[in-house]
């Protein structure tokens, strides 16, 4: 093939499709950009460097959002009627936008799934960069690296959410983790920020490599790298030969899946690939805590779910009984997760590791509805469930993930967000510095109760998102117990480390509003900007819960996820 | 004379990444740990040259070790900055002195 051949492929082919849905990202590589030359010109005494983060971000997320609604209504039925102009504004197109499909000759897939996340990535990057102008966690010095770090990440990250190739899933990691491991260690002079930064690089890379060489025996063996053809290659390269584990093709081939596997697995830190989470979110800023402990474990969920389903796809007879034996590991993989994070929070005295903790435990909470989705697409024909049942089945899995990610990013970013902002007026971490904060008057109040909120929901209290988010996995995974009853022991299990994660939620809980503000301390005054930023990212975990825009969004992630079980 | 074959190629990858892991896993050096890293992807690397001069895999593996080559630059870069901001406050690299988060 010649050069101009390849240039005209590239003209002609899907290009003009594939940079219209993929203007976000390439909107953040701007704002990228535009950070790096602001250093060059010495600009960056002039303009803050985070209002163009800012700015960079909130068109990136307009552009997405106009993409999801473009594609959800087909475009036709807007009731803004600024909707059209804004659709001509970024030239969404039927064609385009509007028809899900692979981009980039197959390297990256755009659906209602990708859109979801890259939906919830953008929003998520938004609330994280106002948060940090309000902490003011990067001086205006340090300002355009760390913005360029954290945009870089999330371009990873949305990367990584559309992955249709095992070169992009490898890409797509590495591009979130790499800016994540310096983020980590930003706080240039502290001992446990530099500790926390060469733990958290020395496990990633490490895992990284495994990973990229289960890929290489995945891509070598069936001959492809492509998302679409994994499945049925592996069905046609076992066929006749049977599973079983003298059949050198299925060893291989699970040992990739196995390395695959747990590259994905340290990134959502789950046992036994967990051990770099506690440290890393206790040395970094607690506004990169979040950002990591939500955006890149939503990111790594969807990579999961798609890898899977796309290893798994075409079952059929002997295949379907080793996919079930890898739904049921993950299962088990979940319940020690859970049963773990949930252990060691309990001796916490910092409040950084206790949520550390918490959100491996959340990992696991969101394992089970992962686990169970392969059991069902995978042995539910062997246990009399009809084609409609299993599609069913499946998508409420996926849908209970997805509200349960939602839920999430709201709950744990008020969590950290909380605790960055408490720690820039009594600079300490500790439970025990926590005590009698409540009893503050103004703003503090406001973000105790705050905090409240979070940590109820974070437990799974009624009114609140969190309960709902659990409700959904929980009943989904319940569901496929008929076909095994390792589901239902899952389900017990959940429901028990539930119940035990009252007691250290309750803690921080117990000294903010409980225990006597101790003699002598200055009165603490926050700006009330910082009231609102708080009950803003706060409201939604309310919403989520209790009012109509909870059917929305479930009806929402079921649609989304009905998209993955054609 | 004779070609090598795929399965050269295969042992001399499964060799490299089995080295690699084993340095990651015994080294208390931070850059020897770094350099396990790189014999672990580079390994990976071989493999899908391999499978693409022999394989179906075709011009895919040829890219993908391309990407890789850069992707392990850039990650060396970050993680050797990440050694020297560990010498800068704690006068060592040795990983195994890093414990002072626990719990």
């Amino acid at each position: 093939m010649s050069v101009s051949e390849i240039l005209n492929g590239l003209i002609y082919g899907d290009l003009t499709r594939s940079i219209e849905v993929f203007c976000p990202e390439v909107l953040l590589c701007v704002t990228v950009i535009v950070l790096l030359l602001l250093r060059l010109f010495s600009l960056d005494h002039k303009i803050p460097p985070y209002v163009i983060a800012l700015g960079g971000s909130v068109v990136a997320f307009v552009a997405v959002l106009l993409q999801f609604v473009f594609f959800t209504t087909g475009g036709a039925e807007t009731n803004l009627g600024a909707g059209e102009t804004l659709f001509s504004l970024f030239q969404l197109t039927e064609a385009g936008v509007g028809s899900p499909g692979e981009l980039f000759t197959g390297l990256l897939m755009h659906d209602a799934f990708t859109l979801f996340f890259r939906l919830g990535l953008t929003f998520f990057l938004v609330l994280v960069v106002a948060l940090t102008v309000l902490t003011g966690i990067p001086d205006n010095e340090d300002g355009p690296d760390f913005y360029t770090l954290l945009i870089g990440s999330t371009i990873g990250m949305m990367v990584a959410t559309s992955a249709n190739h095992l070169l992009m899933l490898f890409l797509g990691v590495e591009m979130m983790s790499v800016p994540s491991y310096v983020m980590v260690g930003f706080l240039k002079g502290r001992r446990s920020s530099s500790e926390a930064a060469l733990k958290y690089v020395v496990y990633g890379a490490g895992t990284a490599g495994i990973m990229l060489y289960g890929l290489s025996l995945i891509a070598g063996l069936l001959g492809t790298a492509e998302f679409a053809e994994l499945g049925p290659r592996l069905a046609y390269l076992i066929d006749g030969d049977g599973v079983t584990l003298s059949n050198p093709n299925i060893v291989v081939t699970l040992l990739g899946v196995m390395m695959v596997l747990v590259g994905l697995a340290f990134k959502l830190s789950l046992v036994p690939f967990h051990f770099w989470c506690p440290d890393a979110f206790e040395g970094a800023p607690a506004e990169i805590g979040g950002f990591l402990s939500v955006a890149s474990k939503a990111a790594a969920f969807a990579l999961l779910v798609r890898f899977l389903l796309a290893m798994t796809a075409s079952g059929g007879g002997e295949l379907e009984s080793l996919n079930l034996y890898l739904g049921l590991a993950l299962g088990v993989m979940a319940a020690v997760t859970m049963t773990f994070g949930n252990l060691a929070a309990y001796g916490q005295t910092n409040v950084k590791r206790l949520l550390a903790y918490s959100t491996i435990a959340h990992a696991g909470y969101m394992l089970m509805a992962v686990s169970a989705m392969l059991v069902i697409t995978n042995a539910a024909e062997s246990s009399g469930w009809s084609a409609a049942q299993v599609q069913d089945g499946a998508a409420r899995c996926v849908e209970g993930l997805m509200y349960y990610l939602a839920v999430y990013l709201f709950m744990n970013l008020a969590a950290f967000a909380i605790v960055a902002l408490i720690r820039n007026e009594t600079f300490s971490e500790e439970i025990e510095d926590y005590n009698g904060l409540a009893h503050h008057s103004g703003t503090m109040t406001v973000l105790c109760v705050c905090m409240g909120v979070a940590m109820f929901s974070l437990l799974g209290m009624p009114p609140f998102g969190g309960f709902f988010a659990k409700l959904l996995i929980f009943a989904s995974v319940w569901n496929a117990g008929s076909i095994h009853w390792l589901m239902w022991a899952l389900v017990v299990i959940a429901g028990l480390n539930t119940i035990f994660s009252l007691f250290y939620y309750l803690r921080v809980l117990k000294a903010m509003f409980i225990a006597p503000r101790p003699e002598g301390v200055r009165s603490i005054n926050m700006s009330g900007l910082v009231g609102a930023y708080v009950v803003v990212i706060t409201l939604p975990i309310l919403l989520m819960g209790a009012s109509p825009l909870q059917n929305n969004l479930s009806a929402t992630a079921r649609y989304v996820a009905s998209v993955l079980f054609p | 004379m004779e070609g090598v074959g795929i399965n050269g190629y295969l042992a001399v990858g499964a060799v490299l990444f089995v080295c690699g892991v084993i340095c990651m896993a015994t080294k208390r050096n931070g850059i020897g740990v770094l350099m396990g890293v790189e014999l672990v992807l580079n390994g990976a690397n071989v493999n899908f040259v391999a499978f693409s001069k022999f394989g179906p895999l075709g011009l895919d593996g040829q890219i993908a070790s391309l990407f890789v080559i850069v992707l392990a630059a850039a990650e060396a870069a970050v993680a050797l900055a990440i050694v020297l901001n560990f010498y800068n406050n704690h006068l060592t690299i040795d990983v195994d002195r890093a414990n002072e988060l626990q719990g």
